[in-house]
């Protein structure tokens, strides 16, 4: 069985993980184009080589952060995603209500 | 025939039909497993015990751990520690800013009733109710990592998994909290399970033990 570290557990199996996706910048969802929200949303770049990814300790619901080579699968590092995400993504109901106007 | 049922309260644990030959007793206002005729000797041999309707309680968020200080409750070190207060309630840190408090068996977990009528911090502290989302199973004995070796990838021998330790992990392919504590020096594996499954659970404990004698145990086998 391949062998995951995580930040929080430990090492554990790869069947307790799951895959989150690509880590990527969000663009502002008040001023970017329709295009621009698709392309964060539905496409990947599925990039060969190094690439950074969201990953999900199931047994305790736990986000983190995995930097794993595509075409190796090997896993580089595992770190908890506070060392990307200083601090919480708020969204006013102000540009939301202007978002489903426009 | 026991005088008290689970039938009697409207509030049941998550698997008492798994115990109708059970004595019961009152416990946070539902019928408690207290005597199964088996005693202290099946406790240190390999036990399992229902604690699901003893009170418990949780927090996360920055605030969480300054939360439980004002409460005067120890505040593990680590995430997947777990710390023991003198009246015997666990707290369990299950992450950086998630804590969660198990109730004592031997005060029927007054201790936690009384952190939660405790008011708040005014931001970043949020109560987690995981009274009714997740059934506590409590494996008691001599075999415990031999026992969870059989359902169970993590290793849970005492050097790896020291009582104090908490593991996060599927176990019989459900996903478990596993804590290593002691009650009255008996050794204890208490696993806290999605509700739901854990009926299921209890059954492949029970099977997974039969091997090295286990059997169901009420809270007096503790004492």
């Amino acid at each position: 069985m391949k062998i995951m570290p995580c930040p929080l557990n430990g090492p554990r199996n790869i069947s307790e993980f799951v895959h989150g996706g690509e880590v990527r910048d969000m663009p502002n969802p008040t001023t970017c184009s329709d295009k621009e929200w698709a392309e964060y949303v539905f496409y990947s770049d599925n990039q060969a080589g190094v690439v950074t990814e969201w990953w999900l300790h199931a047994a305790s619901g736990y986000w983190f952060i995995a930097e794993r080579h595509t075409v190796t699968d090997e896993i580089i590092r595992t770190y908890d995603p506070s060392e990307i995400f200083k601090a919480r993504v708020e969204f006013s109901a102000e540009s939301t209500a202007q978002e489903v106007s426009a | 025939m026991s005088a008290i049922t689970p039938e009697s309260f409207s509030k049941r644990s998550f698997v008492y039909r798994q115990l109708s030959d059970a004595e019961f007793s009152e416990v946070a206002g539902a019928a408690q497993a207290a005597d199964m005729k088996n005693g202290h000797s099946q406790a240190l041999k390999a036990g399992i015990l229902d604690l699901s309707v003893l009170p418990r309680t949780g927090f996360r968020g920055l605030n969480a751990a300054s939360h439980l200080q004002a409460a005067d409750l120890p505040v593990p070190a680590k995430p997947n520690q777990a710390s023991v207060t003198d009246n015997g309630e666990l707290v369990l840190r299950l992450s950086q800013k998630e804590f969660w408090v198990l109730g004592a068996v031997a005060d029927l977990g007054a201790g936690v009733d009384a952190v939660n009528q405790r008011g708040l911090p005014e931001k970043d502290c949020y109560a987690l109710y995981n009274q009714d989302s997740h059934a506590w199973l409590t494996l008691t004995g001599a075999h415990l990592p031999a026992i969870m070796a059989k359902v169970c990838g993590v290793d849970l021998r005492a050097e790896a998994f020291p009582v104090g330790s908490i593991a996060q992990t599927p176990a019989a392919r459900i996903n478990v909290v596993v804590v290593h504590h002691q009650i009255n020096e008996i050794p204890c594996f208490s696993m806290l399970c999605d509700s739901a499954a854990a009926e299921y659970l209890w059954v492949s404990l029970l099977d997974a033990m039969a091997e090295f004698g286990g059997e169901v145990i009420g809270s007096n086998a503790l004492s």
